[in-house]
């Protein structure tokens, strides 16, 4: 199987490495226009970003509201993903990222085994284990007055790491990306609590990636299901049952499926596909 | 009305994961007196308050004009519950108040009120500095006045006794730490333990130079 890494895929590397480049700079106070990690931010002294699950879980831990500056930093958040779905996963995570640059080996890698006929496992885990992994997350941050998840998160681990060189913890990451290697995207597609919350909040999301009926299902290929990072079977349940677009929380809106399609049949944008204005991927006729 | 089967799925693990997380919190629950002693940044509330109400983001870690606010880490002795929250280590480097600035810059950062403003810097009470007489140069006999001249209030918050000793005045020392930072001493003569908490440090003869 060979891993396209097109126009979305490079894009998607360049706002995440932005991002985390962002935190490392700002954690050493380098920079002015950027200041925290992925829990709570300030961009360009004045916009204060505050990540929803983390808010929730101090709220928990806390029993208090939190300050009006924080919630609208947290509204921000929460109108983004319900607009744009889950863009955080898709294009700004660390762990997304590492995630993604591994699969490039990964890719490789299976290049080679399939020449001797052998394959790389891919294990999957049910989706929903995700809520149980939340549920976990909320109780305990509620029981014992902690922001659980924001102690062992993987997201914040790379992003103290960049910023203040904390580095033992790394050990948890280095297990999620091992683990890929079994079962591929198993942190994001079963695990991650974060992302499940901006699953459920971009369930409406208008930014989604469109199927051009014109040229859908003219010879069905799959390489769309293939990509997809969070296994989504792209070409069955959506291609090929004659969806408009991929409308799902759980799809990140990354555009591996857009880059794999040998047809331009997909592209990332809002409303119905028109040829012309196709944000990413369709081709001019 | 009967719930689609991937609904109630979900709220079955949803659920189930609640109330094991919970089961687990239970356990874990930070108790004031047990949980580890971190100085903490001026305006920090009750430590197992400020546990809870700390989101880890590290601005203030990245706000502090002086570096003084340190990002905790896992470590060896760190306690899991103080990962990511920031600390105050002022034998490396001490808080000094942020004299140049209108407001603490540390507290100006804090997105959840962690850190929480105070009316006058005077009112931090970040720690409370204890001499430890048996390492102490003054205490020995030997002229030395470091943490004296070094301290913010000096007088107040750390005056001198009529044999030109050292005492601290809890009730108008801030923890700042200037005067552990200053002690001329191998080991600090004067340090700062955390509110409500005795210096984990135990004077010994050989620490005395």
């Amino acid at each position: 199987m060979i891993r396209r890494v097109g126009r979305s895929g490079r894009a998607r590397r360049a706002t995440a490495l932005l991002f985390l480049g962002a935190i490392a700079l700002g954690g050493r106070a380098e920079v002015a226009w950027f200041r925290g990690s992925t829990t709570s931010s300030e961009v360009a002294g004045l916009l204060r970003l505050t990540d929803p699950l983390a808010a929730l879980e101090v709220s928990l831990a806390s029993g208090a509201a939190l300050p009006i500056g924080a919630l609208v930093g947290v509204a921000i958040l929460v109108a983004v993903a319900a607009l744009l779905g889950p863009v955080f996963c898709g294009w700004l995570c660390p762990v997304g990222l590492l995630l993604d640059l591994q699969a490039s080996v990964r890719g490789r890698v299976e290049r080679r085994l399939l020449k001797r006929g052998r394959k790389l496992p891919e294990h999957r885990a049910p989706r929903e284990l995700a809520f149980a992994v939340l549920g976990a997350a909320l109780g305990f941050s509620w029981v014992a007055g902690l922001p659980a998840f924001q102690l062992v998160s993987p997201v914040n681990l790379v992003a103290w790491a960049v910023a203040f060189a904390v580095g033992p913890a790394l050990v948890l990451v280095l297990g999620v990306l091992l683990l890929d290697w079994i079962a591929p995207r198993l942190w994001c597609r079963s695990l991650c609590p974060l992302g499940l919350v901006y699953a459920l909040l971009g369930h409406f999301a208008v930014l989604r990636v469109r199927i051009d009926r014109e040229r859908a299902g003219v010879r069905p290929c799959g390489h769309c299901t293939v990509h997809c990072p969070m296994g989504l079977r792209v070409m069955e349940e959506y291609v090929s049952a004659g969806q408009q677009s991929v409308r799902t929380g759980t799809c990140t809106r990354c555009g591996a499926c857009v880059d794999a399609c040998p047809r331009g049949v997909l592209s990332l944008g809002f409303g119905v596909p028109g040829r012309r204005r196709s944000a990413t991927g369709g081709v001019a006729a | 009305m009967k719930l689609p089967v991937g609904l109630s799925r979900r709220t079955l693990l949803f659920t189930g994961g609640a109330l094991a997380g919970g089961g687990a919190g239970f356990v874990a629950t930070p108790r004031a007196g047990v949980v580890p002693a971190l100085l903490r940044p001026p305006g920090a509330r009750a430590e197992v308050e400020f546990l809870a109400a700390c989101i880890r983001c590290g601005q203030c870690v990245s706000a502090c004009p002086d570096d003084a606010v340190r990002f905790t880490g896992i470590a060896a002795g760190v306690h899991l519950a103080a990962h990511g929250t920031p600390r105050i280590v002022p034998r490396e480097v001490p808080c000094s108040l942020c004299p140049e600035y209108e407001r603490l810059q540390c507290v100006a950062a804090c997105p959840t009120d962690a850190l929480r403003p105070l009316a006058d810097r005077r009112d931090a009470r970040m720690g409370t500095a204890w001499i430890l007489e048996e390492r102490c140069f003054a205490y020995q006999g030997v002229v030395c006045r470091a943490c004296w001249h070094a301290c913010p209030y000096p007088g107040e918050a750390l005056a001198l006794d009529a044999r030109l000793r050292p005492v601290v005045r809890a009730e108008a020392c801030t923890g700042c730490g200037m005067c552990e930072h200053a002690c001329l001493t191998d080991e600090p003569s004067v340090v700062v333990a955390p509110p409500g908490r005795r210096p984990t440090a135990l004077p010994t003869p050989e620490a005395v130079r």
